[in-house]
């Protein structure tokens, strides 16, 4: 009961959300009871998730230090690029473990790297994140279309398929990897030294240079983290092709945003949680999947994704000022007692 | 004279200046063609639709926010006027101009009583206006282009002013050049000269102390999305006047491409700092160096790969330059 008690009061807005998730789970559910529940259509959402979900964390990272990471998608993409140029190659072929095995170290390694000339240029050069990762962005878009010169790279070993389509015990790859993401990147910022810290250069990080902390390897560390995840993402993005490409996955970046925002993180950082993030990816991800099954536009889809976005921050906006007048009242009527 | 001269070189746009000289110098020895009056007016005439939007993107710099819903707003102005010319084509050009800038500046209004009466960030509050604006003209006319423009607003956007010779042709300055100068003094005479101007300035550098001098906070802020929306609407006339149709896809993500025009002019994203002079050297950049890729036959590949490495380097040059100044400052305070 306590437990109960406690997770209400910190975790109120997971769990409105949480409630927007199952109700419109259940709306999805009534209306298209035959497609929107059937087993495949289940399972297409648990291969298309993870891809979504990662990139929304490394979205969340770059946020809660008040910064913003524009360069995730063409990051992404920059670093399976490089990891198709070696799985392409008729060694990696020969040996499929290997190759796909090195493929994915390679991705996840050169996003690493793109999150870390983000992260240079942001901590220790000091530039602000957006125009910094508004100028990679266009800087690894560039890169990869000078190496694929606007096609798409294929030719990889057919077993790299298998990442993104495979399963353990039915349960897909994908959704393993991006459980696991979900935990570590939980540990990380909620539950880690670190990621307090993060935390704290969010709110303000003047003061907590001040207070002795190592805030511009703090931020470094985010941006590099922030890499890792996207990389991830790109993993597998161009599993799902077997092919590498620059404009894979190019519509992740501002539902990204739209994620981490509805998921209750403030743009000015400082505050969120990764639970949020993770339930604001589902729900976007159960409207655009389902009415899609239902028939309706994608563009249709795409307005009512921001009419959600626009909605709950008014909602958001509008209950805070009530609650807020609420406790002034009441602060008055205890004062004139 | 000496004045003057070290006011240019302690100003911010005397690198860009700079910048803009040499990238010229080093593209004409490649290729003459470049430093000729024709080319100056073709790629100034190109810009000029991004030009005119990053004008009215300064302001909203200026006052510390941020406009992602230009490309949207251009877009949905655009199909307005596709739509109403083909319904109307007896109307007139001043008709068609008022109608497309309207309908912008409607557009700001909702973005700025989203920032201000609701209070939500204005990077979260354009993007969301930018996916529904951007989601519905899509969906209203289906990706198709729009085309069958009367001919008399097709003869108004090949007018041309004066006739200089230059490489062997006669050539005028187009209107859309026209449009942008325009656009400029206004927004010079605005910031400048005008209570909401300063206003701009004073919100951008510091909301409180604006509030106490008296400014009223959410009036500036609401006018500076109205003009973006406002100037993005005539951005679409001028858009439509050189392409002749209209392609609703064409300005998805053009925003990124107008904020780095105001940034490499100087404009600061946190808020307070930015000239016009410094956005027309932004914009002069932005088109020397597409056009001279292109004349020094550089592979289109790489064109993005230069502009990322020129907006990376000139922001960081930037802030650099201003932390040893900022350093110098200080020195000077403790030895005093």
């Amino acid at each position: 009961m306590k437990i109960w008690k406690s997770i209400r009061e910190n975790y109120q807005n997971e769990l409105i959300l949480f409630g927007i998730f199952v109700g419109l789970f259940i709306v999805m559910g009534i209306i298209s009871p035959d497609k929107f529940l059937s087993a495949g259509n289940l399972q297409t959402m648990c291969y298309q998730m993870p891809e979504f979900g990662l990139m929304a964390l490394a979205m969340m990272a770059a946020v809660l230090t008040g910064g913003m990471n524009l360069s995730i998608c063409t990051g992404a993409t920059v670093a399976s690029i490089v990891a198709g140029c070696f799985m392409a190659t008729t060694f990696a072929n020969e040996n499929p473990a290997i190759g796909v095995f090195v493929g994915i170290i390679i991705t996840v390694a050169v996003a690493a790297v793109t999150g870390l000339l983000n992260g240079v240029l942001i901590a220790y050069v000091g530039v602000t994140a957006m125009l910094v990762t508004l100028g990679t962005k266009l800087l690894f878009e560039g890169l990869g279309l000078v190496v694929t010169k606007g096609g798409s790279l294929a030719g990889f070993p057919p077993l790299f398929l298998k990442v993104g389509s495979g399963a353990l015990l039915g349960i897909p790859y994908t959704i393993l990897i991006y459980i696991v993401a979900i935990v570590i990147t939980y540990f990380l910022f909620e539950r880690s030294v670190w990621g307090t810290q993060v935390y704290m250069v969010g709110c303000n990080e003047t003061a907590t240079r001040f207070s002795g902390i190592a805030t511009r390897r703090t931020v470094l560390l985010v941006y590099i983290y922030s890499g890792i995840m996207y990389g991830l993402s790109g993993v597998l993005i161009s599993s799902r092709y077997c092919s590498a490409k620059t404009d894979y996955g190019s519509s992740y970046l501002m539902q990204a945003v739209t994620a981490v925002v509805l998921g209750g993180t403030s743009i000015s950082g400082g505050s969120g949680t990764v639970a949020g993030t993770v339930i604001a990816v589902a729900i976007i991800q159960v409207v655009s999947n389902g009415l899609n099954l239902v028939g309706v536009n994608r563009y249709m889809i795409n307005m009512i994704t921001g009419i959600i976005l626009i909605a709950v921050l008014i909602v958001r906006y509008v209950s805070g000022a009530l609650s807020d007048k609420k406790k002034i009242r009441e602060r008055a009527a205890r004062a004139r007692a | 004279m000496q004045k003057v001269w070290k006011n240019l070189t302690k100003s911010k746009e005397i690198s860009i200046l700079a910048i803009i000289v040499v990238l010229a110098v080093c593209i004409t020895i490649v290729n003459p063609n470049f430093l000729t009056v024709s080319n100056f007016f073709d790629i100034m005439r190109s810009n000029s639709i991004y030009g005119i939007m990053a004008l009215g993107m300064l302001p909203v710099l200026i006052s510390g926010g941020i406009d992602l819903s230009v490309s949207s707003t251009i877009t949905l102005c655009a199909v307005v006027m596709g739509k109403f010319l083909q319904a109307n084509p007896g109307s007139n050009i001043v008709v068609a101009i008022l109608l497309c800038m309207v309908v912008g500046a409607l557009a700001g209004l909702v973005n700025g009583l989203l920032v201000t009466k609701f209070h939500i960030p204005p990077i979260v509050a354009t993007l969301g206006t930018q996916t529904i604006v951007m989601a519905a003209v899509l969906f209203y006319t289906n990706g198709m282009w729009i085309s069958g423009m009367p001919d008399w607003f097709l003869s108004f956007g090949d007018i041309q002013f004066g006739a200089i010779p230059s490489a062997g042709k006669v050539v005028g300055m187009p209107i859309q050049i026209l449009f942008l100068i325009l656009v400029g003094i206004a927004t010079w005479l605005i910031l400048k000269y005008t209570l909401m101007g300063r206003g701009i300035y004073a919100v951008g550098g510091n909301v409180q102390s604006a509030t106490r001098v008296g400014y009223n906070v959410s009036r500036v802020t609401t006018f500076v999305y109205i003009y973006s929306g406002t100037l993005a609407g005539l951005a679409a006339v001028t858009d439509i006047l050189i392409v002749k149709q209209i392609d609703p896809n064409t300005f998805s993500g053009c925003e990124l491409d107008v904020i780095a025009i105001a940034v490499l002019g100087g404009a600061s994203v946190m808020g307070g700092i930015g000239t016009v002079f410094g956005t027309f050297l932004g914009i002069i950049l932005m088109a020397v160096i597409k056009n001279g890729l292109v004349l020094v036959r550089v592979s289109s590949y790489w064109q993005k790969v230069v502009m990322g490495i020129i907006i990376l380097v000139t922001i960081s040059v930037d802030v650099i330059n201003r932390r040893i100044e900022k350093a110098r400052l200080v020195h000077v305070d403790v030895e005093e």
